[in-house]
């Protein structure tokens, strides 16, 4: 029980704690978005580290089996069959505007580029899932949509978002080629 | 009746699409007797079971059944006069239904070969019944039956609806029937169980190929250990067998055993891909020639009737399709071929008058281009008469008079589409009612497809069917071009033959291949695909000739690996519009093959590129890697060279034997044989000692670029580099300085 000469001193002390508890409530939406992460795939392809929505992707197999296309376009690597559909596989260097490769590209991503639309997608390595803070993406993607967004993270290189459905909907207008 | 052996088998599928038809035709019949609905709703509902009867009598003419045919142009009798309604009265609802349920029991019975029931009662029910609806409607009694005596057939029947009268057989809309023996047990599945396990053997095939893959890194790992032993045994000394550890020893010999294991299991699976392949297409496709051989019998059966000599004539019967499409394209194909004898083609005496032959000619011509299958149902008849459509247009209240002066030939033509059209004053057995090509179109456009139509007064009518087309195999001729492997559907080959050199004639612009006493263009398909330089064929290099668009030309290939029954699928969206491909096709292995286009190879528009082809500097560029040659491809590409590919060193090397360049651009890290090895071969080799040589590697580093140099390279390259552009410059300058010395070496010989 509380001594009435006391409860004035009593009474700051609750408001303080009452206030402490006030401010961590407010503060607790901050909190929150700072946990709420969306999931990547991160690889990388010459000196540039990408990253598409994890979602969107099918599969990851080995580049092979797929079969050249002469005459079609230069972004055209080939065809290939995945889980009993045909399906196109591409090269993300050169819908990207060829920014060169360190390796040979040894892996296809197979990605859903909207509306069950599957292609595969050339890369250097088996991307790693990442986690990204909501709010990062929705700041990074505040001017808009773009085929690429760059992001910066702390502590990491910079990183391109990939918007899959912008990128595969205006694929770089070449001189078709013999595969 | 005695059932045509031809025709029982083809007597089973009519059973179940009559059913189909009488369900639909009860249902609107029961829908008119309420009277529920608006007039312009009943309108629709009497073309609907109008288009039904139609439909019913023309299959049942095609096969073959007269009685039945009899019975449905009855049934259409009585329903004709009633279009106009906005009820059916129960008195004439009543014999409809019982007709169709004595027809139904007729059909019943013929497909089964048993005693047939007599159709004479139902007959003398509908005549009484026409008598009826032909009647003023305020004369129609309202539900007093039609005296007369019943149908011994109705009586046999149950008195249930048709509806309810359906065999246990009968097909559902997306089922596909599997017959487990003629005549006997017949399962129902749906197509969408048979799409699933399409799927599943798509996959079971891919697993079969990981196990492939596995095997081989197995056999590698086995064939290490073996080199491990050698080397034991050669630093041990020990002469006789390798000397590995015990323990290694014996997990060697399990491995061994695990891969003997799993080549006899990569065996079986591989038969059972197989087998489920081709059970798989027996379900799901049939022939064309199912569809089209019953069509010979109606025109023989019409001609006759309506006192004409038609020759028919089927061209692409033995391509195989999806049921369901075929099935679908049944009852069009039957209304056209009747029409075309009915209308088209004129009498024996007309025709002698005209300076035609007296026998017709009808030709129906299957063929798929691509993804699309196109039928084309073609007479050499009197064509469309154009007035008679413009005064039954006019008739019909269609178009004003002006209008119909304003419309175009093909606008005219399109009229014989809308529905009740006809230009005929009198009702035939055969048409004149106005219910048929309206049916035509309805049905293929229920398949996603059009239906043009184009005539010539005096000349004839051609009905052009056009269809998407998911599922259907053809016979393909599978060849190997370089590296690749490709496909030529078997229709358009006229030919194969071995090139010799007697029948090749190097002739400006192109060369030309003498066959049959006239000249015809020879092309490398290769070469046409982009793949390589053409060259002149070598003595007993594999020849076709091709027919298509009504050209022909003679193709080299490198080798002939088969004729397959392949399943052609679309190609992706990213390459689907390619004129130069059909679509793709499996192999037995899992690798995808391409189809080449017949009449692309013919077209104007390739005859006019290879014409046009321009002397250009060439590159060979050479790498494992697709990306990389896709890349290098595009970057020298786009400064005006030719450029060719080899995805190995041993196949650059054997594509130099045949064809020279100005450039070789070759990877560094290739398996078998490297860039320098490949140089080294080059360099070797008089005839291309000094072709330049650039070497590029995912490596940077000056002592990849000297070891390069050392090789005998010119020049060397990261792959960044050439990614950052520098490929075609670097490629420019080596040809340039090839140039140079060569030149110089003119002008100063020795």
């Amino acid at each position: 029980m509380i001594d009435p000469a006391e409860k004035p001193a009593a009474d700051d002390e609750l408001r303080q704690l009452l206030d402490r508890r006030a401010d961590r409530v407010r503060a607790r939406p901050q909190a929150e978005g700072d946990e709420s992460l969306l999931w990547y795939a991160e690889f990388p392809l010459g000196d540039q580290r990408y990253a598409l929505p994890l979602a969107q992707l099918r599969a990851a197999v080995p580049l092979r089996a797929v079969t050249p296309v002469p005459l079609s376009a230069p972004h055209v690597i080939g065809i290939l069959r995945f889980q009993g559909q045909i399906i196109s596989a591409l090269s993300l260097s050169a819908l990207l505007g060829g920014g060169g490769w360190h390796e040979d590209p040894a892996v296809l991503l197979v990605v859903d580029g909207g509306l069950g639309r599957l292609v595969a997608l050339d890369c250097e390595q088996i991307p790693k899932p990442l986690g990204i803070p909501a709010h990062l993406i929705e700041a990074a993607m505040a001017d808009g949509l773009r085929t690429l967004t760059p992001l910066q993270l702390p502590g990491l290189p910079r990183l391109e978002l990939i918007d899959l459905q912008l990128l595969l909907a205006s694929p770089p207008h070449e001189a078709p080629h013999a595969g | 009746m005695p059932v045509d052996p031809l025709l029982e088998q083809l007597l089973q599928g009519f059973v179940d699409e009559s059913q189909e038809i009488c369900e639909r035709v009860t249902r609107d019949l029961l829908e008119l007797e309420k009277g529920a609905k608006p007039k312009a709703a009943a309108g629709r509902a009497f073309e609907n079971l109008l288009r039904g009867l139609h439909t019913l009598k023309g299959s049942a003419a095609t096969l073959g059944l007269d009685e039945l045919a009899d019975v449905a142009h009855l049934l259409e009798d009585v329903v004709a006069p009633l279009r106009a309604s906005d009820r059916l009265p129960t008195p004439i609802a009543d014999a409809l239904l019982r007709s169709l349920d004595a027809w139904m029991s007729r059909l019943r019975a013929t497909a089964l070969d048993q005693p047939l029931p007599d159709l004479a009662p139902t007959s003398e029910l509908l005549r009484a019944t026409r008598t009826l609806a032909s009647t003023p409607a305020q004369a129609w009694p309202d539900r007093a039956p039609v005296t007369t005596a019943a149908p011994e057939a109705s009586k046999a029947s149950p008195p249930s609806p048709v509806a309810a009268a359906a065999p246990a057989s009968a097909t559902r809309a997306g089922d596909i029937h599997i017959t487990e023996d003629p005549g006997d047990a017949t399962w129902r599945v749906s197509t969408r169980q048979v799409t699933a396990l399409r799927h599943d053997v798509e996959r079971l095939r891919e697993v079969r190929l990981r196990l492939e893959e596995r095997q081989r890194e197995l056999e590698k790992g086995l064939v290490q250990l073996a080199r491990i032993g050698h080397e034991l045994r050669a630093t041990s000394g020990s002469g006789g067998r390798p000397q590995l550890p015990p323990q290694t020893a014996e997990t060697r010999s399990v491995l061994g055993s695990v891969n003997r294991g799993l080549s006899s299991d990569i065996e079986e699976a591989s038969d059972i891909v197989a087998s489920l392949e081709d059970g798989l297409k027996a379900i799901s496709t049939q022939p064309m020639r199912t569809v089209l051989e019953p069509l010979r019998r109606a025109v023989r059966d019409l001609a006759r009737q309506s006192g004409k000599l038609v020759g028919l004539s089927v061209v692409g019967g033995e391509v195989s399709h999806d049921r369901r499409v075929l099935e679908a394209l049944r009852s069009p194909l039957v209304h056209l071929v009747r029409n075309a004898v009915d209308h088209g083609i004129e009498t024996p005496e007309v025709r002698e008058g005209l300076g035609k032959h007296a026998e017709g000619a009808l030709v129906v011509r299957v063929e798929q281009q691509g993804n699309m299958l196109f039928i084309e149902v073609a007479d050499d008849g009197n064509g469309i008469d154009l007035d008679k459509v413009r005064g039954a247009a006019l008739q019909r209240g269609l178009y004003g008079a002006e209008e119909l002066a304003t419309l175009t030939a093909p606008q005219l033509q399109q009229l014989i589409f809308s529905p009740g059209f006809t230009t005929r004053a009198e009702v035939s057995e055969v048409s004149g009612r106005g219910v048929g090509l309206d049916i035509v179109r309805n049905e293929i456009q229920a398949l996603s497809g059009q239906v043009e139509v184009q005539s010539a007064a005096g000349q004839g009518t051609r009905f052009i069917l056009s269809l998407p087309v998911e599922l259907g195999s053809s016979p393909v001729l599978v060849v190997r071009c370089g590296e690749h492997q490709l496909g030529i559907p078997t229709m358009a080959v006229e030919s194969s033959r071995s090139a010799r050199g007697n029948d090749v004639n190097r002739g400006k612009p192109q060369l030309r291949y003498a066959w049959r006493e006239e000249l015809i263009p020879l092309h490398d398909l290769g070469a046409l695909l982009g793949l390589r330089q053409a060259e002149l064929p070598r003595d007993d290099q594999p020849l076709f000739i091709i027919s298509a668009q009504g050209r022909r030309l003679a193709l080299a290939v490198d080798e002939v690996l088969g004729e397959r029954e392949l399943v052609i699928r679309p190609l992706p969206p990213e390459v689907r519009d390619l004129p130069a491909y059909q679509g793709a096709a499996t192999l037995a292995r899992g690798e995808l093959v391409l189809i080449v286009r017949s009449d692309w190879l013919a077209s104007n528009e390739l005859q006019a590129r290879i014409a046009a082809k321009v002397p250009a500097p060439r590159a060979l560029v050479v790498d494992d890697s697709l990306t990389a040659r896709a890349m290098h491809r595009t970057s020298l590409e786009s400064g005006g060279l030719i450029v060719h590919t080899a995805r190995s060193g041993h196949k650059a090397l054997e594509q130099l034997r045949h064809a020279s360049y100005d450039v070789l651009v070759a990877d560094v890290r290739m398996d078998d044989l490297d860039g320098y090895a490949l140089t080294r071969e080059v360099r070797a080799r008089p005839e291309t000692a000094q072709l330049p040589i650039l070497l590029v590697s995912t490596q940077e580093g000056e002592a990849e670029r000297r070891r390069s140099l050392e090789a005998g390279a010119d020049a060397f390259l990261s792959k960044r580099d050439c990614a950052a552009g520098r490929l075609l410059s670097e490629v420019r300058a080596l040809i340039a300085a090839r140039l140079q010395r060569t030149r110089s070496s003119t002008r100063h010989p020795g």
